[in-house]
């Protein structure tokens, strides 16, 4: 090949700059696109419900006029569900996790149990609150609960929490596992020193998804049988409850009847009244914002965390 | 000795030139040798200045390949068998040298007896005999390193004893005839310091063997009259 | 009264002269012993019956080409095989002075790990404090008293030559020290439990000139105290740095001796080769 001349050269630079170009611009229409999707999206909920959204309708609870319906206990609802997904979810999906990268030998059984999990995830949500509804419901008798509510969504997520610790713990260079086993340390005292806690970014992030994605699932929920219409909160621990004077207990609030912030929109929604679309507008505007707000935490939280871990 | 090439073609090339020049230089001083011995048998002295202003480019010689090693060392970190051949050429470089100043002196004596109006005598033959025998040592000395042959070197160390006996042999006689006829003594002295020098170059040579066998078998045999047995 | 020397005195001097370099105290006692040591991984068999003695408190050199199994045999001492699955020991690893064979299946690896450290290729320090990289070693043997652990980790830093630039600011991060610093911290990390055998896998390879020259120097300093096995690709730093020298080649012992003799004039014409450059 003989040499180029400089204006051969540039002729050729020209040429993949404006391939370049090319490409970034349609990657922009595409980011566009979709950007544009969601705020429309977000915006249309926001416009349709605006008039509702006051500290009333954050306090209030459900009722048969849509000015006065609110999503208090929906909201509460949600967050508690979470409280018992997230306890139960991150415990058993870190620990089974470290098991499968750490202790467990690599042989066929072990690859099926691999397979499997990401089976798990392609589960219908649906499916799942079947599976819930026979188990957890009627067998064990938990009963139309928060719990039961919370170990189905648990089981629905486990498979992205197993995934993102495995993930995580697959990112640690083999020099530091080397390295602490080199001083002789225990794989114990190698998990707890190093592996968990470098680990740990990407395991919370991956718990922080798994949350976001639970909150927004209806069927499941639907299939235990949560309930549309409820107009009570679930019973505060050491407080007295209005049936009988009794205290209630420190765990009363689990196995009590519930509803969360999709199951009101979808009971909002299926109202012949057409003023309550204001208020599944606005109860889904505020939805969009409690899992915008817990990815950006999660964000939030794998930045502060990765900046003290470099290899 | 290996004979492989290495990785470094370019050092290949340095260690090459090396051996070259020091057989170059080996061959001037074997010629300077000649032409003294020539110089000593015909009387001719013609010849002397040819030879002292020869012996300028054998200094020149020395110290060119001196330099060379030095920056082959710098250059290349030379261990083993290369260290030992470049530690070896400086050490024969320095004695061919120093011979080529041997062969100097034996001109040197030849044009004063020459001058003094005197002519080699009955001692004729035996001198030369003496100065062939150093001269074949030196060039089986240097025919030793061309092939790196150790066991050529050592049979050059042996052949040093002889020349060592011969020579004092010529110093009896010197002696003897200079007792009896002191009208030869002034000839005589310029002729034991002939033989001495011839004397020096059985030495040489034999140091040249020497590192011969360093360079070959990485051992140390000056000094060591065991070692040659 | 001192009268003329004596041929005793005459002796004694001569031989001190024939060999300056030999102290009457230096027989080399033997810190361990490969014998017969094989080693596969799954079935490629990778080391090849070797036989080589190690001796207390020397620096030992394994050098070779690539590929030669010199990572492969010193990662053997530590059991470090072990991490991974498929590899299989043959022959043994004989530690001294208790003689136990390393190897064993009834020896603990960590056990082993506890008595001979390792200093990788590229500086690997946790990315935790200075303070807590050197401590984890005596974290993890049970040390907890915050006073004792400050004095190892004193001890240990200042053997690692470290100490004076790093003092003010132990509970800076490790990952923030230049590459020189991150190895000589990584060497006090595993000084700090004082191992009776340090493994060195090409412990500069990674640094430039200067910093390898620190830790030339620090070995030369530690090798007082602990016996050392070193593996390196760079020819001058075994001469500059090891007692004895092995020469490896596609699994095998070619030849084992001490340093100044190999490098000198060795017996093997495979190592005179390889050393002087001649291979390929």
């Amino acid at each position: 090949m003989q040499t180029m001349t400089p204006d051969q050269i540039r002729v050729l630079i020209a040429r993949g700059k404006m391939k370049d170009t090319v490409f970034q611009a349609l990657g922009i229409i595409c980011l566009a696109i979709g950007l544009l999707v969601i705020l429309l999206l977000v915006g249309d909920m926001l416009m349709r419900g605006v008039e509702r959204l006051n500290i009333e309708f954050f306090t209030g609870f459900a009722s048969r006029r849509a000015a006065q319906s609110g999503i208090l206990s929906a909201w509460v609802g949600s967050l508690l569900v979470m409280l018992v997904t997230a306890a139960a979810a991150v415990p058993l999906g870190v620990a089974a996790g470290i098991y499968l990268e750490e202790y467990a030998r690599r042989n066929w059984v072990t690859d099926i149990i691999e397979i499997n999990i990401t089976n798990l995830a392609a589960v219908p949500s649906i499916v799942y609150g079947l599976l819930a509804l026979g188990i957890f419901v009627y067998t064990f008798g938990f009963g139309q609960s928060i719990l039961s509510a919370g170990l189905t969504l648990a089981l629905l997520i486990l498979p992205i929490v197993i995934v993102s610790t495995r993930e995580a713990i697959r990112a640690i260079p083999a020099m530091i596992r080397e390295g602490s086993m080199a001083v002789g340390a225990t794989r114990w005292q190698t998990c707890r020193y190093h592996i968990i806690p470098y680990a740990m970014p990407g395991i919370l992030t991956g718990v922080i998804i798994g949350l976001a994605r639970a909150i927004g699932e209806t069927a499941p929920i639907i299939t235990i049988g949560a309930l549309t219409f409820i107009a009570f909160l679930p019973p505060v621990p050491f407080t007295a409850t209005g049936m009988d004077g009794a205290t209630a207990g420190l765990f009363d609030w689990v196995m009590s009847p519930f509803t969360v912030m999709p199951i009101q929109i979808f009971n909002w929604t299926s109202r012949p009244d057409p003023a309550f679309e204001a208020n599944a507008a606005a109860a889904g505007f505020v939805l969009m914002g409690m899992v915008l707000s817990m990815n950006a935490v999660a964000i939030w939280l794998r930045y502060r965390m990765r900046k003290n871990i470099k290899w | 000795m290996p004979e492989s090439l290495h990785v470094s073609t370019q050092f290949d090339e340095d260690l090459a030139r090396l051996r070259t020049h020091v057989l170059q230089m080996g061959g001037l001083v074997e010629t300077q040798i000649a032409a003294s011995i020539e110089a000593y048998a015909s009387g001719e002295v013609d010849g002397v200045r040819v030879i002292v202003e020869t012996d300028r480019r054998i200094n020149d010689f020395e110290k060119a390949i001196d330099d060379d090693c030095a920056h082959v060392i710098a250059r290349r970190q030379p261990i083993a068998s290369d260290l030992r051949l470049i530690l070896g050429i400086s050490k024969i470089v320095t004695d061919l040298e120093r011979t080529g100043d041997e062969a100097k002196k034996i001109a040197k004596g030849v044009r004063r007896i020459h001058d003094a109006g005197h002519l080699p005598n009955q001692y004729g033959s035996g001198i030369r005999h003496l100065a062939e025998a150093a001269l074949s040592m030196v060039r089986q000395a240097l025919d030793a390193f061309a092939r790196m042959d150790g066991a050529l070197a050592l049979s050059v160390i042996r052949a040093d004893v002889e020349v060592d006996v011969e020579f004092k042999s010529i110093i009896r006689q010197l002696i003897t005839h200079m007792m009896e006829d002191p009208r030869t003594i002034t000839a005589s002295i310029d002729i034991i310091a002939i033989s001495r020098a011839i004397e020096r170059i059985g030495d040489h040579a034999k140091n040249i063997s020497e590192q011969v066998v360093f360079v070959v078998e990485g051992r140390d045999i000056r000094y060591d009259k065991e070692a040659i047995r | 009264m001192v009268g003329p020397p004596t041929s005793q005195d005459t002796n004694d001097k001569l031989k001190a002269l024939k060999d300056p370099m030999m102290h009457t105290q230096d027989k080399p006692q033997l810190k361990a012993e490969a014998r017969n040591l094989s080693f596969y991984y799954g079935a490629a068999k990778a080391l090849k019956g070797i036989n080589m003695p190690i001796y207390d408190r020397k620096v030992t050199a394994l050098i070779g080409p690539s590929g030669c199994g010199k990572s492969t045999y010193l990662r053997s001492f530590n059991r470090m095989h072990d991490l991974y699955p498929g590899n299989r020991y043959e022959g043994e690893i004989r530690f001294f002075p208790d003689n136990t064979n390393l190897l064993s299946a009834e020896v603990d690896p960590i056990e082993v790990r506890m008595r001979v450290g390792m200093v990788f290729q590229k500086p690997n320090p946790f990315p935790k404090t200075i303070f807590e990289n050197v401590a984890y070693g005596l974290r993890v043997r049970g040390l907890t008293s915050k006073r004792l652990l400050e004095e190892k980790v004193e001890q240990a830093l200042r053997a690692g030559a470290i100490w004076d630039e790093v003092k003010d600011r132990l509970q800076a991060l490790a990952p923030t020290l230049s590459g020189g610093q991150q190895q000589r911290l990584c060497i006090a990390r595993a000084l700090a439990t004082e191992p009776e055998l340090l493994l060195f896998d090409e412990p500069t390879s990674a640094l430039d000139p200067i910093a390898t020259g620190a830790i030339e120097e620090l070995v030369s300093e530690l090798k007082k105290r602990v016996t050392i096995l070193i593996v390196t690709h760079n020819m001058q730093q075994a001469a500059r740095v090891s007692d004895y020298t092995a020469y490896m080649y596609l699994g095998e012992m070619i030849e084992f001796g001490k340093t100044d003799e190999i490098f000198f004039k060795p017996n093997d014409r495979r190592t005179e080769d390889y050393i002087t450059g001649r291979m390929g």
